[in-house]
């Protein structure tokens, strides 16, 4: 296909899954820890599973966090952040005290409250409204599974984009669209054949 | 609206995969066997997740198993969930890094709780899967057993659960040691020892063997989804007829497009990296 | 017999083939049929007959009132167990050796034992055993024809030898897996009834043809009539009395009297706790296989389907996996024991296959059915 694109490896995440899955679409991806894999890729995915902090502290302590900047701001690279990965590129999380994200989405994150006698995490296929005219859900039904994993998350409000929702216990983002910004809290490479349309989507960019 | 999962368990012991009969285990094949009769690269469209336990009686050789988990896990597009033996974090690293999503824990929640604390820390509280396995005493008490059910624990099924409840657990995987293997249906009493408190979502295994006894735990309130390790009753088309007919009677399970499949064009990666 | 008549159940997977089988208006066999009937049947009252049965032959500790064939496996295990520790009986229970014994079923008859029953050893002659076998294999396709014989006739000699009445066996085939309902409602037969339904006729030619002298053929013989007049016995069948449930008894053995499973899945099926005894039973299930068109994962998986294990689609899919297997893992034991050549063993299979149901491929007798 002639598209590159490099995972992320921050220390943290199943890379392999999001690998195989992008394998599985005919697209050679590379899972790398390096600035210049960084720069060189023709688009990048941000994995994670995890918590924010010790994962903010990985990106800043190696300079991947300028690497992803610099790629995406400046040279407008497309970024597909999955969960953590979507989390991590938010303004900060609550999670272990307040923690500075990269900035990419501005939304902060926050926990779910289990207070509404909901399990926390969120766990399980659930069902994703698609945004308008968005890009990651063309092809597919308006309302469409997909697999989440998560205590925290972001809420749609104000947030400007193309926002693809979930309720549980109210709305969050489901999914973010913004110029060459992408997201997703839930995981498409573990969405069986609705996630590996939605990674299509992303590659045919 | 979240979904019901249906889960599929694999039992790995040195190499092969395993039937579990209360707990005593009986060699079913290789992983050319389970390709062949389950073919996960198209049954694996039928099930929510897969769990891989590594339940070798004996000493564990964590690379094999690893190795197994990534030939499963390559054309696998649902979430994993690895464990059997596993306490440490460099263990859970090697089998997260193999493919999986999700480590599962048992012995080591009676023998170091401060462990999954650790682990918790390290890779997320939604990164760890709780296995607790019960048996009815000779009083019909629930009694909770670790070390693949050789060591009866002392405290209550009811307060091991509470303690559990209030450890930074992902999900509670709870497994009946008299109904295990035998297709007799889940035993659904096991929920009664829940704890109030409980927050996490609830998988229930042991004694499934057809669709109906899936039907019955699905449409348990109390639980969030049922797991199977009948490697015998669902060869062949097994797993994607249950999920039809559950679909059928109105399980809210997840749903995909499998025609997708064909949009995809696929072109399977053969290059170097 | 051609493909086109082939009927199955459509609940369990019994086949059109198997002698005696007959089928209802909704397709169902007769042992489904039974064993809905058995959902129920006045159990209580059977109940009752039981302990009429057994009060009338109690010894109270003083003597063994009551004779269980066991194997070390699940059935006779489960009898015995219930004789002992339910009902207070004092049961003596018999081995009938088998020719090709397995290890796993060594074991298993030694825990039975040493889980504390009092128990009788019975080896045959050897040579007699062998003889009857083979003749039994060659000429009629059942390859432990000797042991059959056996059971039956041994198990009442050694009853008429320690002045026992009463004989247990476990499950009466023929009711609860389609055949002969005799016996369905009259749960005391005789030895006449024995021997024709158990040595499908030809017993008496067989003995007679062998050329082994009457020392030998001793264990092989039922007793005269004027013995058996003065030692009456009542032979019966446990699944008379009690719903017969083949994996109820596998959970009680394996709880109660040190039964074991195989580390492995048994030879033409999918189970690993049943026929662990003996290495002949794979070849018997084989020539069933290729006689009828059906072998032991046919019959394993109706079995779990009428105890609503499995489906009747998950059923199929097992069978088509597992069934007709050739018992490669003993070939080189059988042609040991039956002293014949691969060419001359395979012949006779060969004699047995029936042509209307398979074809030769590859050295191999292949199904031209499928099961629907």
């Amino acid at each position: 296909m002639g598209t590159t694109i490099t995972i992320i490896d921050y220390g943290m995440g199943n890379l392999r899954s999001v690998q195989n899955a992008l394998h599985y679409l005919g697209v050679g991806a590379v899972i790398s820890n390096s600035a210049a894999s960084i720069a060189s890729a023709d688009a990048l995915v941000l994995p994670g599973v995890g918590s924010f902090r010790p994962a903010m502290l990985a990106l800043e302590s190696t300079g991947l966090d300028q690497a992803i900047r610099d790629a995406v701001l400046t040279k407008g690279r497309n970024i597909l952040g999955i969960c953590l990965g979507m989390q991590l590129m938010g303004t900060s999380s609550t999670e272990d005290g307040v923690t500075q994200g990269l900035g990419l989405i501005p939304a902060p994150v926050e926990r779910f409250s289990d207070r509404d006698g909901r399990k926390v995490p969120h766990i399980g296929f659930n069902t994703v409204t698609a945004a308008a005219q968005s890009q990651l859900m063309r092809g597919m039904q308006d309302k469409t599974d997909f697999y989440f994993v998560h205590s925290y998350r972001m809420s749609p409000l104000g947030l400007a984009g193309r926002v693809s929702t979930c309720d549980y216990g109210g709305l969050f983002v489901a999914a973010y669209e913004q110029a060459n910004i992408f997201a997703t809290q839930f995981h498409p490479e573990k969405s069986q054949t609705n996630g590996l349309l939605l990674l299509k989507n992303f590659l045919a960019l | 609206m979240l979904k019901k999962r249906l889960i599929f368990t694999l039992l790995y012991n040195n190499g092969q995969f395993m039937l579990s009969r209360n707990f005593r285990l009986q060699k079913v094949g290789d992983l050319g066997w389970l390709q062949t009769n389950y073919d996960f690269s198209k049954i694996s469209f039928s099930i929510d997740e897969i769990v891989v336990l590594d339940v070798t009686r004996g000493v564990r050789d964590l690379d094999r198993f690893c190795d197994s988990m990534r030939a499963l896990a390559e054309n696998c597009f649902v979430p994993i969930a690895a464990g059997g033996g596993v306490g440490d974090i460099a263990s859970a690293r090697a089998l997260l890094r193999s493919g999986a999503d999700k480590i599962v824990v048992n012995s080591v929640i009676a023998e170091a709780p401060s462990s999954v604390v650790t682990l918790a820390r390290e890779f997320g509280q939604q990164c760890i899967v709780a296995s607790v396995d019960l048996r009815r005493d000779s009083d019909g008490d629930l009694q909770v057993l670790t070390k693949s059910g050789s060591r009866p624990e002392m405290e209550s099924a009811y307060a091991y659960l509470s303690r559990l409840a209030e450890m930074p657990v992902g999900e509670l995987y709870l497994n009946s040691i008299d109904r295990d293997g035998t297709g007799q249906g889940l035993d659904l009493s096991l929920l009664d020892v829940l704890p109030k408190a409980l927050t996490q979502p609830v998988i229930l295994a042991g004694g499934i063997g057809n669709a109906s006894h899936m039907y019955q735990g699905l449409t348990d309130n109390r639980l969030d989804a049922v797991a199977t390790a009948h490697l015998f009753n669902f060869v062949g088309d097994g797993l994607i007829r249950a999920r039809q007919a559950l679909i059928k009677d109105g399980i809210a399970l997840a749903f995909w497009d499998l025609d997708i499949l064909s949009r995809l064009e696929v072109n399977r990666w053969r290059g170097i990296h | 017999m051609s493909v086109q008549n082939l009927r199955w159940c459509q609940n369990c997977l019994a086949m059109s083939t198997r002698p005696r089988l007959t089928f209802d208006t909704r397709g169902w066999c007769n042992a489904c049929v039974w064993t809905e009937k058995k959902k129920t049947l006045d159990w209580d009252a059977r109940l009752v007959q039981l302990r009429q049965l057994l009060d009338k032959h109690r010894g109270n500790g003083r003597r063994f009132d009551c004779l269980v064939p066991v194997s070390g496996g699940k059935d006779g295990s489960y009898v015995a167990y219930n004789l002992k520790h339910k009902y207070g009986m004092s049961p003596l229970t018999v081995t009938v050796t088998s020719a090709l014994s397995l290890a796993l079923g060594d074991e298993n008859l030694k825990a039975f034992v040493n889980s504390g029953y009092n128990h009788i050893s019975i080896n045959p002659a050897y040579n007699a055993m062998r003889v009857l076998n083979k003749t039994g294999f060659v000429e009629m396709g059942f390859p432990y024809y000797g042991w059959l014989i056996a059971i039956h006739t041994a198990v009442i000699q050694t009853a008429i030898g320690f002045g026992i009445g009463l004989v247990f066996y476990g499950e009466d085939g023929e009711v609860e897996y389609g055949g002969s309902t005799e016996t369905e409602k009259n749960p005391i037969y005789d030895v006449h009834y024995q021997r024709r339904i158990y040595l499908e006729g030809g017993y008496e030619k067989v003995l007679a043809s062998s050329g082994l002298s009457d020392e030998e053929l001793y264990f092989f013989r039922f007793p005269e009539a004027n013995d058996l007049e003065a030692h009456p016995i009542d032979l019966t069948h446990w699944s008379y009395y009690e719903n017969w449930d083949p994996y109820r008894n596998y959970l009680v053995a394996k709880e109660h009297c040190g039964l074991k499973e195989a580390e492995e899945t048994n030879p033409g099926t999918f189970t690993n706790f049943a026929q662990n005894d003996q290495a002949l039973y794979a070849l018997h299930t084989y020539l069933m296989y290729l006689k009828f068109g059906f072998g032991r994962a046919n019959q394993d998986a109706s079995i779990e389907i009428r105890r609503g294990a499995m489906d009747r689609q998950q059923a199929v899919n097992l069978v088509r996996l597992y069934d007709g297997h050739y018992p490669e893992e003993f070939i080189d034991l059988y042609l040991d024991y039956y002293q014949l050549s691969k060419a001359e063993f395979d012949a006779v299979l060969d004699r047995y296959a029936n042509k209307g149901l398979f074809d030769k491929v590859d050295g191999r007798w292949r199904p031209k059915f499928t099961i629907v």
